[in-house]
C-alpha cells in the first residue's frame, strides 16, 4: 500500500511540477517547498523561495497540488516546507502528525484570515441578507437557482479535495441549508474563482464559499454571512464528524454542533526529517520568522493579478522591494544578498 | 512585373513584423524601456536577456475582448446555455428515471440493430453496461450523466463537423483557411477554454459540452474531408459521364463512398468526448469523472482505479456501437474486398 501511495503521489507531482534550480551554495542544499492551488499560497512560496534561492543559495524546488496530496507528501517527508497551512481546517490531521513526530510547526504566516459563506453586495442589500438564517427560504434560493438541480439554489463550495468541502457539507446540514441549496463542488480552485468572477461580470447573484487573503477579494464586493459564533468545543465536535465523513463517506453523518470558521491564523510547517538536520537550521529559523500581514498579502496579490502579467517571481520581487519587514527575518548578510538582486 | 511577384509575400510579412515590434515597444511599461529610443543602438546589453520591452501585448486586448463578449453578448450565450442545458436535463432526467434493467435492455436493443444483428458485439456491450452499475451502484447515475453529455456533445460535433468537412473537401481555399484553426483546437491546452467557458456559461454541464465540441470536432472534420477526397477519381468521372450534377455526385457517390471514413471520424469523436468529460470534472461537471478526481484528491487509489475502469467500460460500449454500425454501412455500400494470400 505504501508503495502504491508513493507511486500515485509521484504521478500527481509529475502532473504539476515546477522546477527552479540554481547553483547550490555550500551552506544550503536542496529545499523542496509545497505549494497549493490558490494564489495566497503561491505568493508565500514565491517570496520564501526567492529569499532561499538568492539569499541562502539553496536549490529550491516547488511542487503545486491540492491540499490532500501536498500535506500527505509533507507527512511522508517528501516535501520539506509548506509556507501556508490552513491549520484549523486540518486540526485532526495536524495533531495526529505532530503526535507521531512527522512534522513540526513553525508559527504563523498571515495573522487573522477569514473564510466563510459570501453573497454579493447588491443582492445582499436588496434582500437584506445578513446571516445564514436569512438564506433559508425558497424565494431567496430561487435567486441562486442551480440549473442542474431543479427547485434548489446553488452554493459554490470548496473543491472536494479540500477539507472545507466536508466542513461546508456538515454546516449545510446543521444550519438546514441543505434543503434549499446544493453544496456544489466547482472541481478546481481556478473554476471557483471563475464562477465568482463570472457572476459579477454578468451581474448575477453570487452565493459562494470564499476566503481572504485573495487577489479576487480585492476586486469584487462580497458580504460575509453571519453564522453562529465560533466556539472551541463546538468546532472540535464538528471536526470529529468531518474527519469521520472524510474517511467513511457522507452516510456516517451524525447530528452535531456547527459554528463559523474561526478568524484563523495560517501557519507554516516543516517535515521533521528536514528540520532535524542541523545543516538546515538557518533555513528553519528564517521560515519561523517569516510572517506577512493580510493587507500586504492582498496588495501583493493585486499586483500579481493586475500588473505582473502572471509572473510570480516579479511579484515576489515587487513585495521585497516595497517592504522592509523581511529584513528582520534573515541575518544581515543574507538580506544584503537578496537586496543586491532586486 | 511578373518577376517581382514572388517578393510580394515576404515584403508583406516583413512589414507586419516591423509593425508588431513597434507596437510592442510603444505599449511597454516606461520602466522597462530604455530612456531614449537611440539607446538601443548604443547599449547592446538588451541582447543578453530577452528585453522586457520586446513583449507583444496580447493579454490585455484578449482580456478586454473577453469582457466585451460577456457584457455585450451575455444574452446570446445565455440562450445557448439554456438550450443545451434543457436538452441535457431532459435527457438525463428521463434516463435516470427509468428502471436500470430497461436502460440495459435499451442499450442491447440499440446495439443489436446498429451492429446488424451481431450477437457477439451485443453480448459484449450488454455485459459492459451491466458492469457499470455492478462496479458500484453509485456509478450508474453518474455514468448516465456522462453519457448524456457525451451524446449531446457528439450530436453538436456531427451537425457542425460533417458539413464543414464536406466544404473543406470541395474547396481548397476553405481547407487552407480551416486547417490552422483545427490545429489550434487540437493543441491548445483544454484549460484555456474550460475556465473562460465557466465565465460564459457558469459551472456544470454546458462548458463541458462546449469543451467537447472544441476538442472532439477536429478529427471528425479531418476524416470527413479525407474520406471525400479519397473517393476514386474514375468513379466521379463515371458519374459525371452519366450526367450527374455536382450535387448528385456528392450525395449519390461521394458521401456514400466516404461513409466508412466518416463513421471512423464519429467513432474518434466519441472517444475524445469521453476523454474530455473526465477533464471537465475539474470545472464542476457532474459525472463519472468526478469520482476519479475525488479518488485522486483523497489519495484513494482503489476508488480512482475503480472509477477509471468504469470509464473504460463506457468507452468500450460507445466504441463497439459506433464501430459495428460503421462496419454494417461499409458492408452495404462497398462490396467486400476479400484479400487473398
Amino acid at each position: 500500500m505504501k508503495f502504491l501511495r508513493n507511486l500515485i503521489l509521484s504521478f500527481v507531482f509529475a502532473g504539476a511540477m515546477t522546477l527552479t534550480a540554481t547553483s547550490a551554495n555550500a551552506g544550503c542544499g536542496k529545499v523542496h517547498l509545497g505549494d497549493f492551488d490558490w494564489d495566497s499560497a503561491n505568493i508565500h512560496t514565491a517570496i520564501a523561495g526567492y529569499i532561499l534561492e538568492k539569499g541562502y543559495g539553496c536549490e529550491v524546488e516547488s511542487t503545486k497540488g491540492s491540499t490532500t496530496p501536498i500535506m500527505a507528501a509533507l507527512f511522508d517527508q517528501q516535501i520539506d516546507i509548506v509556507t501556508e497551512v490552513w491549520r484549523d481546517n486540518l486540526v485532526q490531521l495536524i495533531e495526529d502528525n505532530l503526535a507521531k513526530g512527522t512534522i513540526i510547526e513553525l508559527g504563523i504566516n498571515t495573522p487573522s484570515s477569514t473564510q466563510g459563506f459570501y453573497v454579493d453586495k447588491p443582492t445582499a442589500d436588496k434582500y437584506g441578507l445578513k446571516s445564514v438564517e436569512d438564506m433559508k427560504s425558497a424565494e431567496i434560493a430561487a435567486l441562486f437557482a442551480d440549473p442542474e438541480a431543479p427547485g434548489k439554489g446553488r452554493m459554490t463550495s470548496c473543491i472536494s479535495g479540500w477539507t472545507c468541502y466536508t466542513i461546508n457539507l456538515v454546516k449545510h446540514k446543521v444550519y438546514g441549508l441543505d434543503e434549499f441549496y446544493t453544496n456544489f463542488d466547482p472541481g478546481s480552485g481556478g473554476a471557483l474563482d471563475a464562477a465568482i468572477a463570472g457572476g459579477f461580470k454578468k451581474g448575477k447573484p453570487v452565493f459562494s464559499y470564499y476566503w481572504t487573503p485573495t487577489g479576487l477579494m480585492g476586486k469584487v464586493d462580497l458580504v460575509k454571512l453571519e453564522e453562529p459564533k465560533y466556539d472551541q468545543a463546538c468546532w472540535d465536535e464538528m471536526t470529529k464528524v468531518v474527519e469521520d465523513i472524510k474517511a467513511n463517506g457522507p452516510d456516517v453523518y451524525k447530528d452535531t454542533c456547527a459554528c463559523e470558521y474561526v478568524n484563523m491564523s495560517l501557519t507554516k510547517a516543516a517535515s521533521t526529517k528536514f528540520a532535524s538536520n542541523a545543516k538546515n537550521k538557518p533555513v528553519i529559523d528564517f521560515i519561523r520568522a517569516y510572517s506577512i500581514p493580510t493587507a500586504a498579502v492582498n496588495k501583493a496579490l493585486a499586483f500579481y493579478m493586475d500588473e505582473s502579467g502572471g509572473d510570480m517571481e516579479a511579484t515576489a520581487k515587487y513585495f521585497l522591494s516595497n517592504n522592509a519587514m523581511w529584513k528582520s527575518w534573515v541575518p544581515a548578510d543574507v538580506a544584503a544578498k537578496v537586496a543586491d538582486t532586486l | 512585373m511578373e518577376k517581382y511577384k514572388k517578393f510580394i509575400k515576404p515584403v508583406i510579412y516583413s512589414v507586419v513584423f516591423v509593425f508588431f515590434i513597434i507596437i510592442s515597444y510603444r505599449s511597454a511599461k516606461p520602466r522597462y524601456k530604455p530612456e531614449n529610443f537611440t539607446d538601443i543602438f548604443n547599449d547592446f546589453s538588451w541582447l543578453g536577456n530577452w528585453p522586457k520591452w520586446l513583449d507583444f501585448p496580447l493579454m490585455q486586448p484578449l482580456n478586454a475582448g473577453f469582457d466585451w463578449l460577456i457584457v455585450k453578448y451575455g444574452l446570446f450565450f445565455e440562450g445557448i446555455n439554456n438550450f443545451l442545458l434543457g436538452l441535457y436535463t431532459a435527457m438525463k432526467n428521463s434516463l435516470v428515471g427509468l428502471p436500470w434493467p430497461i436502460v440495459i435492455a435499451l442499450v442491447i436493443f440499440i446495439t443489436y440493430f446498429a451492429s446488424g444483428r451481431k450477437t457477439n458485439t451485443t453480448v459484449m456491450v450488454a455485459f459492459c453496461t451491466f458492469f457499470l452499475g455492478f462496479l458500484s451502484p453509485r456509478y450508474w447515475d453518474k455514468c448516465i450523466m456522462t453519457t448524456c453529455i457525451v451524446i449531446i456533445g457528439m450530436l453538436l460535433c456531427i451537425v457542425v463537423g460533417i458539413p464543414i468537412g464536406i466544404a473543406m473537401a470541395r474547396n481548397k481555399k476553405i481547407r487552407n483557411a480551416l486547417l490552422p484553426i483545427l490545429d489550434l483546437m487540437q493543441t491548445i491546452p483544454s484549460f484555456c477554454y474550460l475556465i473562460p467557458g465557466i465565465l460564459l456559461f457558469g459551472l456544470g454541464a454546458v462548458p463541458a459540452i462546449i469543451a467537447i465540441f472544441v476538442y472532439a470536432v477536429p478529427p471528425l472534420i479531418r476524416l470527413t474531408d479525407l474520406g471525400i477526397r479519397l473517393v476514386d477519381k474514375e468513379v466521379i468521372e463515371a458519374s459525371e459521364a452519366f450526367g450527374a450534377s455536382r450535387k448528385q455526385t456528392l450525395w449519390g457517390v461521394q458521401i456514400p463512398l466516404a461513409l466508412p471514413n466518416i463513421m471512423q471520424g464519429i467513432n474518434q469523436c466519441t472517444m475524445m468526448s469521453l476523454a474530455m468529460v473526465v477533464i471537465a470534472s475539474m470545472i464542476g461537471t457532474r459525472g463519472i469523472g468526478d469520482e476519479v478526481l475525488l479518488g485522486l484528491q483523497q489519495l484513494n487509489v482503489g476508488m480512482a482505479t475503480e472509477a477509471g475502469i468504469a470509464i473504460v467500460l463506457l468507452a468500450i460500449i460507445f466504441d463497439r456501437i459506433t464501430q459495428s454500425y460503421g462496419e454494417k454501412i461499409q458492408e452495404r455500400t462497398q462490396q467486400k474486398k476479400d484479400i487473398k494470400f
